[in-house]
């Protein structure tokens, strides 16, 4: 047992939170946040420093020379810390994890060099297209279907809540090849923007989250051909279950990141806000609640960088992902209203950027599977 | 090798040691395994027999019945040595 991380890993986390303080917090986060605006500009500056570059080895336009999920886990952990800007990170995450990963993971050659430098670069932008109007939580069961034709397949069916469906240059889709055998006939395809009746939709506005755009795609008889199959016929469970592995890991760790300074924040506060006529710090009531917020975090900590290590030597991870997407994401919540809490009247001011953070924190008891699709895993994985 | 997969799944995706399952059952179009039985097996084979299933594997064609499965950790334990 070893706790400790190398050096060229801790080096690497400093850099990333040295440039996440300098170039991706600004004045407009506030405004951003109140109109649902992405901030393409900040997503190139993140493409230069390799964020992006996270998900690809260096022959494909990657930043390092081989995917690795625990430097890229601690990078994210850095970003979210460093950059207050949490829609950011989850759409990095989101275009990284489970657009350019599945890329990475099961494209062939030609998938490869074709896609990948421009995803690694920021240059283009990718989306996971899976959920449906009739198929959440019980997302295999899609409508969208495949059907075989000369030279390829034709896509019919429409995705909704795609995180950044709105700007997406490319998507990976996911369609019923073989409906006879259900869940199981689900294959992934690469769609790009220059293939006819491949329809991105306006921004969905929504609670949280406001900076990263999340929206429908409409696919009108989209021819994709053969090549941009992703993986096998079937293979679609597959792709989506292990891309959302390595997604989970890094959405979250940025949460980790975010978590970490909202702690910070509320211990800077407690030290400083005077009432009657000492620290509020010195009362046990926020003490206490400060006491809560470290302890979620350090629990979280240690449960998503067991999981990234399970990821890196290529470890089953189903039961420990879902475990570590309950506990982080509802400690996320239950600490940024802790947050607010501590900031009494200041942090329910918009102005103030504390509860922005609440904001943001509730859609990941939602989204990438509901709390309690994380408890029916844990249960199953029981034997219950 | 096909006993040990069988008990296995009875006892512990199915929670039903009185069902009797033979090699050609339909596991997953059935219903009877879903996606995170799935994953159990797959857990399970991986460790009981000393393999590694590549996630490009997890298709229907290997895991359909017991039959495929048996016959697929045959295919695994030749590749991996």
């Amino acid at each position: 047992m070893n706790f400790s991380w190398p050096k060229e890993y801790t080096d690497y986390r400093e850099r990333v939170i040295e440039f996440a303080k300098k170039e991706l917090n600004d004045d407009a986060l506030i405004q951003r946040d109140h109109e649902g605006i992405f901030a393409r500009d900040l997503w190139d500056k993140c493409g230069k420093f390799g964020i992006q570059g996270l998900g690809a080895p260096t022959r494909y336009g990657g930043s390092h020379e081989e995917v690795d999920i625990l430097r890229a886990a601690y990078a994210m952990e850095g970003l979210g810390y460093g950059c207050k800007d949490v829609g950011l990170t989850i759409a990095l995450n989101a275009h990284i994890w489970a657009v350019q990963m599945s890329i990475t993971l099961f494209g062939t050659e030609e998938q490869k060099q074709k896609y990948l430098p421009k995803m690694a670069s920021g240059e283009w932008i990718g989306a996971h297209a899976l959920s449906e109007e009739t198929s959440g939580s019980d997302v295999f069961n899609m409508k969208m279907t495949a059907e075989k034709v000369d030279g390829g397949y034709i896509l019919n069916g429409e995705k909704r809540l795609v995180t950044l469906a709105p700007i997406a240059d490319v998507a990976v889709a996911f369609a019923n090849a073989n409906p006879k055998v259900g869940k199981w006939g689900v294959t992934a395809f690469i769609v790009d923007k220059t293939m006819q009746g491949f329809e991105c939709q306006p921004v969905q506005h929504k609670m949280g989250l406001r900076t990263v755009p999340l929206g429908r795609i409409k696919f009108n008889n989209c021819f994709v051909p053969e090549e941009n199959r992703l993986g096998k016929e079937g293979a679609g469970f597959s792709i989506s279950n292990h891309s959302l592995e390595y997604d989970r890991c890094c959405i979250l760790a940025g949460k980790l990141g975010a978590m970490a300074r909202q702690l910070d924040e509320a211990v800077a506060y407690a030290k400083s806000r005077q009432q009657y006529g000492q620290p509020i710090g010195n009362f046990q009531a926020v003490s206490h609640r400060i006491a809560d917020m470290k302890l979620r975090l350090e629990t979280s900590r240690l449960m998503l960088y067991k999981m990234a290590w399970l990821k890196k030597n290529d470890k089953p991870a189903m039961l420990e992902a879902a475990m570590l997407k309950l506990h982080l994401s509802e400690a996320y919540v239950a600490s940024s209203l802790d947050a607010i809490r501590v900031h009494g009247g200041n942090g329910y001011l918009t102005d103030f950027g504390v509860e922005r953070g609440l904001r943001d924190a509730v859609g990941g008891i939602i989204y990438a599977g509901t709390s309690d699709i994380q408890r029916n895993i844990i249960a199953k994985f029981l034997g219950l | 090798m096909t006993n040990t997969i069988t008990t296995y799944i009875e006892k512990e995706i199915l929670n039903s040691p009185d069902t009797q399952l033979t090699d050609q059952d339909d596991l997953l179009g059935s219903g009877l395994v879903d996606s995170m039985g799935l994953m159990r097996i797959i857990a399970f084979i991986e460790e009981e027999f000393g393999i590694a299933v590549p996630p490009t594997d997890m298709v229907i064609e290997h895991f359909m019945n017991i039959e495929a499965i048996s016959n697929y950790v045959l295919k695994r334990q030749t590749i991996d040595g």
